[in-house]
């Protein structure tokens, strides 16, 4: 029994399969495996595949849920490198953790577990999460499955190229800035950056803590809903996590409700600088969405071209106090010395990239003393007018729609050479996760078959109205054949 | 603010974090990260003076833990991948400043 | 000699009583555990781990502020403080800034009977680093080993003003704040176990004015320790005062064996700690109720507790200090009293019996085998002159030894009441009636005769009499006419 990949891609279809025992999960996981076999050479979204998959898939099978099935039963899954898998590595994209595995599972991954889900494996992404396209890390570039010649973003490029190369049907990825929506964008498929505090972060290695956050990646609307339902909800064993229970499709509003509700387009968002042809098609959205009955008004968000800088602030001089504990003296790379000193130096001289130890420069100044007031203090002061900024333009309206980015999917190598080009490529989805709101990022059609995507806000806990209008538009554009035929290997 | 950071204070930055540079590294991380900093300008414009910082996002009083321990035990898998473990104790170049604690 | 001024300022930590460390819940108990086993993700630093706050450390934390005095601040808030270190696993350590627990408080304390005042400038809480060591065997050579057994322990710090002014002072203000966290259970306060550290920062001065330069001391284990280093520093900087030099201000570590501080080796330019708020901790808000429930939890602290101890039971300052200093004996004390109110008595006892059998058993008295109301039924029994006082310390020995009552020690041993005075007076006249040698010879004035009387009167009662009754009543017998 096979699974065709390009037709069947939802959760549904598999576990319906699977009830009337037309598939096997052996059969449904070797349709992933075989795929990453004859196609991620090309794409290398993934660093390691995990050895247990096969035997898990048995033990699964061997014990068929009666009844309803856990919501991930025998669904194979691709997990970012920077969460922690018990008996899989866990680099980051880094020299550093070159060969640390984990010794814990992240909160999420025993989420799906518990959910009968089987991961693949690990993907690969740009060093400790810094970076717009997967090109800083240790371990070679991904590329974009649409234009093998082109980033698929970051920092979760690997996530994002898994799915959108049809390797896997789920995938987790990170969004500190907006590396979850922006490759979900520039691969085509559907990401989620939760409300900040929505879903656990113990077992996510931290970037920048004030930000991270683990979303939910996947080929469709109502995969990703299903995927955020078992991720989200409290844990007792990270402090920052909001003490609510899970997402539950519940708070969806029906589509009678979606009509009536008011859609904001923030101008700042298309001034000059987008791409002409990513604006035509946002636009085209926009229209579509006044004929189906919602009304959509101009806002502004004043501090837009502010949020950039507070940001390459404030993440920078977090990272650089989280990334202090890599200094090979418990796990990781230890460089050598006679000395501890001489062993702290090369240890992070070796183990870190360039962009890495940019960050750590650039955020150990914006700590240090006689430049916190200048720095660090006034990006946390910016921050909170940029929060102000999101508060009073979602008062007006129950939504906020933009572009995920303001260019197409560049080619490798064509923005590495300027740092703060790279920075720019995030520049509408850092706003966002400053206030800490949620944002989806959808596929919203082609332009010369490079995918555009669609960005979506909305107030702190409003997952649920995102996911609404998500899944009406996703009906309404009904895009065919959205993944790309890749040659694959004989 | 956006005032260029000297050399001076990037060795000074480096050494804080234990990076080391070649001068010709130095060099072009000093006009990176400049280039990065030039931009900071544009918030010196902003009139921050009757603004509350945002620390942290919060939506209300974070978990606690209650005074009752709990065994991890899982310290064998650590041992297992650290650099160098003698007798249980983590080892490192001998640290020659004697700060006892 | 010119006059010197002395200025001492002393930062003191110590570790919280919790039975799970401050982040994380792995256990607190490390003395004598093998290295890493009281270990997890979250204190070892692991990728991926996040701190989660022990309620009971917070509570503990704001408790010794409220002894001290201290406003309390309506919001908790942790700070990273950033160095590299090998005992430090996540290359900070979480701890507090410029939102600590407590501040401005006052600890009021005795030195040399006179009463003085510190200011305490704040009290906030961190985490412990881990241990490190420098020698053993097995240890590769040139190498350090680290155990994070005490690598996340709560601690509390506290800070004094520049308010003390001689070593004397910083010993005794050390000993009283001591006394005030174990009578608060927030602290064992034990130096020499480590979960009491004590670091000073002196300078001298030859003008009341003008500060001299401040000098850090650190590795002091001891009390004495404290003391020592700082006479030693003291005479140290006034040498160099004296001879017209200028005293560097640097960081000095005390040597025990040696008896001298010295300069603490290559520090680099004064670390640059880069505190920023710790985005992994939410700040916490303090209501005024809880505020109000932790504080009705506070006992009597030992400094009012001596003085009502003086007023209320007519106790000598000495007595009531000796008394309240270790909450347990005092609690001790006044159970006893509440027994049989006979606070001059129950104190002698105390005093000198209950406290020699403690040092020589070397147990506290919460281990005591004997209890407020043991002691009392033997002191009562002493006190209606049921046994005499010698036999009583005999018993009370045996007591500690065994945890025996008096009555089952006295029947067991087959010691005899002398209940009534009148049956102590028949043997006494039995003993003139067969002396009457050593009668006359008291009668003529050779004291030595009522001695052997005494003697006699106690060999017939064998040993079982009060001597101080028997000499009475042997005078009352003689002087009563022949």
């Amino acid at each position: 029994m096979t699974v065709d990949v390009f037709r069947e891609f939802r959760i549904r279809d598999y576990h319906e399969r699977l009830r009337k025992k037309e598939l096997s999960v052996g059969e449904l996981l070797e349709a992933f495996l075989g795929r990453i076999q004859n196609v991620d050479t090309q794409i290398r979204a993934f660093l390691s595949l995990n050895e247990e998959a096969r035997a898990q898939a048995r033990e699964l099978q061997e014990n068929v849920p009666e009844g309803v099935f856990p919501p991930l039963w025998g669904i194979p899954i691709a997990i970012k490198d920077n969460i922690c898998t018990e008996n899989l590595p866990t680099t980051c994209g880094s020299r550093i953790l070159e060969n640390f595995v984990a010794p814990y599972d992240a909160t999420v991954i025993e989420k799906l577990k518990k959910a009968g889900a089987i991961i693949l494996g690990k993907t690969n992404m740009d060093e400790f999460a810094m970076g717009s396209s997967t090109e800083n890390s240790a371990f070679g570039p991904t590329r974009n499955p649409f234009d093998l010649r082109r980033v698929p973003g970051g920092s979760s490029g690997g996530s994002a190229a898994a799915l959108a190369a049809l390797e896997a049907p789920l995938a987790l990825g990170s969004d500190t800035g907006g590396s979850v929506r922006q490759p979900a964008s520039f691969c085509g498929v559907v990401g989620l950056r939760p409300t900040y505090g929505r879903v656990s972060r113990y077992g996510l290695v931290s970037f920048a803590s004030s930000l991270d956050q683990i979303g939910p990646m996947a080929r469709n609307v109502e995969d990703c809903i299903t995927l955020f339902e078992v991720i989200s909800g409290s844990d007792d064993r990270d402090s920052t996590c909001a003490p609510y229970p899970p997402f539950s499709r519940q708070d969806i509003p029906p589509e009678r409700e979606i009509r009536k509700m008011k859609v904001g387009v923030p101008r700042e968002y298309f001034a000059s600088g987008v791409d002409e042809a990513i604006v035509k098609k946002v636009q085209e959205i926009l229209d579509l969405l006044e004929r189906e009955g919602l009304e959509c008004v101009e806002v502004s968000l004043p501090h837009t071209d502010c949020a950039l800088e507070a940001y390459y602030i404030v993440a920078p001089a977090e990272a650089s106090s989280n990334l202090a504990r890599y200094d090979g003296v418990l796990y990781g790379l230890r460089g050598e010395g006679s000395t501890l000193q001489e062993m702290y130096f090369q240890t992070r001289t070796r183990g870190f990239g360039k962009e890495v130890k940019r960050r750590i420069i650039l955020g150990t100044y914006s700590l240090s003393s006689g430049y916190y007031d200048d720095y660090y203090l006034k990006g946390m002061k910016v921050r909170t007018l940029v929060r102000r900024d999101f508060e009073e333009a979602l008062e007006m309206c129950h939504f906020l729609i933009t572009p995920v980015s303001p260019c197409f999917p560049f080619f490798l190598g064509e923005r590495t050479a300027s740092p703060y080009q790279m920075y720019l490529a995030d520049v509408f989805t850092i706003p966002s996760a400053m206030a800490g709101i949620p944002g989806i990022s959808m596929n919203c059609g082609y332009v010369d078959g490079l995918p555009v995507g669609l960005q979506i806000l909305s107030g702190p806990f409003k997952e649920g109205w995102l996911f609404g209008l998500a899944l009406f538009l996703e009906k309404a554009l009904s895009l065919v054949s959205p993944f790309p035929r890749l040659p694959e290997r004989s | 603010m956006g005032k260029k950071i000297s050399l001076e204070e990037m060795k000074k930055v480096a050494q804080l974090s234990k990076l080391q540079f070649t001068e010709e590294e130095l060099l072009r991380f000093f006009q990176d990260v400049n280039e990065i900093v030039a931009h900071f300008e544009k918030l010196d414009q902003l009139n921050l003076k009757e603004v509350s910082p945002t620390s942290h996002i919060s939506w209300s009083q974070p978990p606690m833990h209650s005074d009752d321990p709990a065994e991890w035990r899982g310290e064998e898998k650590v041992f297992r991948q650290a650099p160098t473990v003698v007798e249980r104790y983590f080892i490192v170049p001998k640290v020659v400043e004697k700060e006892e604690r | 000699m010119a006059e010197f001024y002395v200025t001492i300022g002393l930062e003191v930590h110590c570790q919280l009583l919790t039975k799970s460390k401050m982040f994380c819940r792995c256990g607190t108990d490390y003395i004598g555990k093998a290295p890493n086993t009281l270990v997890c993700p979250v204190c070892m630093g692991l990728p991926g781990s996040l701190p989660v706050l022990n309620t009971r450390a917070l509570e503990l934390a704001i408790k010794t502020a409220l002894a001290l005095r201290c406003e309390i601040l309506s919001q908790v808030v942790f700070h990273r403080k950033n160095y590299f270190y090998p005992d430090l696993p996540k290359g900070y350590q979480i701890s507090q800034y410029n939102f600590p627990i407590g501040i401005n408080g006052e600890v009021k304390f005795f030195s040399q009977g006179v009463q003085k005042s510190v200011r305490i400038k704040r009290v906030h809480v961190e985490e412990d680093a881990g241990k490190l060591v420098h020698e053993g065997p097995g240890l590769p050579p040139n190498s350090s080993g680290v155990d994070f057994n005490r690598c996340g322990i709560p601690l509390v710090e506290i800070v004094t003003e520049p308010d003390l002014h001689s070593p004397e002072e910083a010993r005794d203000y050390l000993v009283m704040l001591r006394s005030m966290v174990r009578y608060i259970g927030a602290s064992d306060g034990n130096m020499e176990e480590g979960s009491l550290r004590c670091d000073a920062n002196i300078s001298v001065s030859p003008s009341l004015q003008e500060l001299g330069t401040k000098v850090e001391v650190k590795n002091m284990n001891s009390f004495r320790s404290v003391f020592r280093a700082l006479c030693y520093e003291i005479e140290r900087q006034r040498t160099i005062l004296e001879k017209g030099g200028t005293v560097i201000q640097e960081t000095r570590h005390w040597d025990e064996r040696e008896g001298v501080t010295v300069a603490a080796r290559g520090k680099e330019e004064a670390e640059d700690y880069r505190y920023f708020p710790d985005p992994d901790l939410l700040p916490i808000s303090i209501e005024k109720e809880q505020l109000q429930e932790i504080e009705k939890t506070l006992p009597e602290l030992p400094l009012e507790r001596k003085e009502r101890f003086m007023m209320e039971y007519e106790l000598t300052e000495g007595e009531a200090g000796v008394l309240t200093q270790e909450k347990d004996t005092a609690d001790f004390f006044e159970a006893c009293l509440k027994e049989f109110h006979k606070p001059r008595l129950i104190c002698n006892w105390m005093l000198t019996e209950v406290l020699k059998n403690l040092n020589e058993l070397n147990i506290a008295i919460s281990e005591s085998k004997v209890t407020p109301e043991a002691l009392v039924e033997l002191i009562r029994m002493v006190d209606k002159k049921e046994i005499s006082g010698t036999i009583a310390k005999g018993i009370l020995e045996e007591m500690f030894a065994t945890g025996g009552r008096v009555r089952e020690i006295i029947a067991r041993k087959g010691i005899s009441f002398i209940t009534s005075e009148r049956e102590l007076e028949k043997i006494a006249r039995e003993a003139i009636e067969k002396n009457p040698q050593s009668v006359a010879d008291y009668l003529s004035g050779k004291e030595k005769a009522l001695h052997f009387l005494i003697g006699q009167v106690m060999k017939m009662t064998r040993g079982q009499a009060d001597p101080e009754m028997v000499k009475n009543l042997l005078l009352k017998e003689l002087s009563s006419g022949e």
